[in-house]
C-alpha cells in the first residue's frame, strides 16, 4: 500500500485570521477547516468498502468499469500467506476467477459486467479529501485494536502524514 | 456582509482533473500529474467541461477553500449550514465567521436562489483573487457579473 499527502489547508493562514480578531488558536475550531486530499494506491476493496463507510469525505476511485483487473493486482492477507495450505486454496480460487474473467472479457462481455466475479481482494486507488474532524474519526475508529489490520496500516499512516505536515494541529488533538 | 479568501486548494482546475482522471486511469498519481501536465490547462478545461455536463460533480468536492466572512448574523449564517451540510461554518467573534467548502457546495449554493447572491459574492472573491478563472468560466459564466 502506498498513502500520498497531496495537499493540506495551510494552517498558518487560518491562525492568521483568529490572530487579527484576537480569538486564542484552537484545534477544536479550526478541525472543520483543515482539509487533506490524499492518494491512496494498492489497498484492497475489502479496506475500501471499510473506508468509504466514513460519510463526511470525498472520494474518486479507480473504477472497474473502464480498467480490466490483472491476477498480479490483488492484496494477501499474512494469515493467508503465512499457511500453505491456506494459501494454495486462496491462489486457486484466484486463478480460476481470473480465468473466468479473461474468457468472459474475450467473449465480448464488457469489463463492467465482468468484474461481477472480482474478488475484493483485488488492489485498487483512489483519492480522497476530508477534515481534520474526519479524519479524527477515521483514525479514532480504524487504530483500534479490533480494527483490521490493512485499514489499521492505513489510518495509522493517514494519521502520521496529517502530524507531518500540521504538527500542531495534530499534537493537540492528540493530547485531549 | 464582506467575503474575503483566506486559502484554497493549489491549482484547483489540475485538482479536479487529477480526481476525474484517478477514475478512470489505472496509473499511480505522479503519471495522472505528469500527464496532465504535458497536456495542459486546455485538456484540464475540456475534463472540467464533461465533469459539469455530465453532472458529475463528485470531482468538485477535491476543491476546497476556506473563507473569512463579516458582518453575517447567526440567523443568516445557520439558514445556509442547514441546507448544505457540507458547509462548515466556526463563529469567530460577533458577526466575523470562519467558512469553509468546496467547490461542488458552491456551485450547489449557486443554483439555489435562496443562497445565490451569497454564491455570487464568493465567486466574485474568486474572481478578484484570480484563484480559478477557469473554473469561475464554466461553472459559473457570466451570470456572475449580472447578479
Amino acid at each position: 500500500m502506498r498513502v500520498k499527502l497531496l495537499y493540506h489547508t495551510d494552517v498558518e493562514a487560518l491562525k492568521r485570521v483568529l490572530a487579527q480578531r484576537g480569538v486564542p488558536f484552537d484545534p477544536e475550531l479550526l478541525m472543520d477547516h483543515v482539509v487533506y486530499m490524499f492518494e491512496i494506491e494498492d489497498c484492497s476493496r475489502v479496506t475500501t468498502h471499510q473506508l468509504v463507510r466514513h460519510r463526511a469525505v470525498s472520494y474518486d476511485q479507480e473504477s472497474q468499469r473502464f480498467s480490466a483487473a490483472t491476477r498480479e493486482g490483488v492484496v494477501t492477507p499474512p494469515n493467508i500467506q503465512s499457511s500453505e495450505a491456506a494459501y494454495k486454496a486462496y491462489d486457486e480460487a484466484l486463478k480460476a476467477v481470473y480465468s473466468s474473467y479473461e474468457k468472459m472479457l474475450a467473449a465480448g462481455v464488457p469489463k463492467e459486467d465482468a468484474r461481477y466475479i472480482l474478488p475484493s481482494a483485488i488492489k485498487t486507488k483512489l483519492v480522497m479529501t476530508l477534515n481534520a474532524r474526519s479524519l479524527m474519526h477515521v483514525v479514532w475508529q480504524r487504530t483500534a485494536l479490533q480494527a483490521q489490520w490493512e485499514i489499521r496500516e492505513l489510518a495509522t499512516t493517514l494519521q502520521n502524514l496529517a502530524k507531518e505536515a500540521t504538527p500542531e494541529l495534530w499534537t493537540k488533538i492528540i493530547e485531549r | 456582509m464582506k467575503v474575503s479568501l483566506v486559502w484554497s486548494s493549489p491549482m484547483p482546475e489540475r485538482t479536479i482533473a487529477v480526481a476525474m482522471r484517478r477514475c478512470f486511469s489505472t496509473k499511480v498519481i505522479e503519471e495522472i500529474e505528469s500527464e496532465l501536465e504535458q497536456k495542459g490547462p486546455e485538456y484540464w478545461k475540456y475534463l472540467l467541461t464533461k465533469a459539469l455536463q455530465d453532472k458529475s460533480l463528485d470531482v468538485l468536492e477535491h476543491f476546497t477553500m476556506t473563507l473569512s466572512v463579516e458582518g453575517a448574523g447567526e440567523a443568516e449564517m445557520g439558514g445556509l449550514i442547514r441546507s448544505f451540510p457540507y458547509l462548515r461554518a466556526s463563529l469567530l467573534k460577533g458577526t466575523d465567521w470562519l467558512l469553509s467548502m468546496n467547490a461542488r457546495t458552491l456551485v450547489e449554493l449557486w443554483r439555489d436562489p435562496r443562497s445565490k447572491e451569497f454564491a455570487g459574492v464568493v465567486v466574485s472573491e474568486l474572481e478578484s483573487r484570480n484563484v480559478c478563472p477557469m473554473f469561475n468560466a464554466l461553472a459559473f459564466g457570466e451570470k456572475v457579473h449580472a447578479s
